[in-house]
């Protein structure tokens, strides 16, 4: 199947800005209750005697509504082969209902890989800020992409 | 609130939980991915199919989940833990199918006090998802704060 992204479409310190969505009270309330049910992910009362004094969304829900823009803005179109993992996450800012989240992407590496010269791996710096441009999370993670040419490895 | 029954002391490096099993069902699956990870290996079977996986497989943070909330059920939920500054790392290194019953086994690697509040410190664990097969599918370097039973002195 013809892709629109391929592992060249990835050079070394290409950004990409992504406008992320507006985080829910009853979204993080939904998602916390299924993984993560943490008092200070679920019970709002309860969580503005937590350390936060209020409601946050659990760190693995910030991780999984950028992964989802990140799907939307290109990876449903990507030859992609999937992601061996991820490194650095750093939950810095607590994400709160009502915050609006923005994604900057920045590839850092773009490996041809040894073994299967037919793809390489990306790796993507994700800096995550919400409406104040206050920085809530960073993250870099790999992903594996088919290369557009079949050549030898370089 | 619950009575809690871990505090950052009961965290020694050396310290292990192990998790009942919990299977993940196709249907669980495509759901989650429909949801956040709408890639076609992870939403639609039949695409799949013709997919490097060669088959219908949970997006890589599914499994994530699925160890934070078995963590949840089995100790986080009595611990005093007041959150995560972050993980070190993650590695997905098998696929997680259909039917597969994944459980957890978290791990204390460090212990540390905290160097500007008394009331609590850092504990560093390995969290590891095993599937029935008892193969790694998913590890996890993590780091959660903890408030102390009692403040150092």
């Amino acid at each position: 199947m013809q892709r629109k992204y391929y592992f060249e479409d990835f050079a070394l310190g290409d950004v990409r800005d992504i406008e992320g969505p507006v985080v829910t009270k009853e979204e993080i309330i939904e998602f916390a209750s299924r993984f993560d049910p943490q008092y200070y992910h679920v019970d709002e009362a309860a969580a503005e005697h937590s350390p936060y004094g209020g409601l946050i969304a659990s760190g693995w829900h910030t991780v999984c509504l950028c992964m989802r823009v990140m799907c939307d803005r290109y990876l449903l179109n990507a030859a992609t082969l999937g992601s061996p993992g991820m490194e650095h996450i750093r939950w810095l800012h607590p994400v709160r209902p009502g915050d609006r989240l923005r994604i900057k992407l920045t590839v850092l590496e773009a490996k041809i890989s040894r073994t299967k010269p037919d793809r390489g791996s990306i790796l993507h710096g994700w800096e995550v800020f919400n409406q104040d441009n206050r920085l809530v999370m960073t993250m870099e993670g790999y992903g594996i992409f088919s290369r557009r040419q079949h050549g030898p490895a370089t | 609130m619950t009575t809690i029954k871990y505090y950052w002391e009961d965290f020694i490096p050396g310290w292990e939980y192990e998790s009942p099993p919990r299977t993940l069902s196709a249907q669980q699956i495509t759901a989650f991915a429909r949801e956040y990870d709408p890639q076609s290996y992870h939403t639609d079977e039949e695409a799949a199919k013709s997919s490097p996986f060669g088959g219908l497989i949970a997006s890589g943070w599914q499994t994530c989940g699925v160890a934070m909330r078995l963590m949840c059920d089995g100790y986080l939920l009595q611990a005093s833990c007041i959150g995560s500054p972050g993980l070190d790392e993650v590695r997905w290194s098998k696929p997680v199918r259909p039917g597969d019953a994944l459980r957890l086994r978290s791990t204390v690697l460090e212990q540390t006090p905290s160097q500007k509040d008394q009331g609590r410190g850092t504990v560093k664990f390995r969290w590891d998802v095993l599937n029935q097969k008892g193969e790694v599918v998913c590890t996890i370097t993590a780091r959660q704060h903890y408030r102390r039973r009692t403040p150092a002195q």
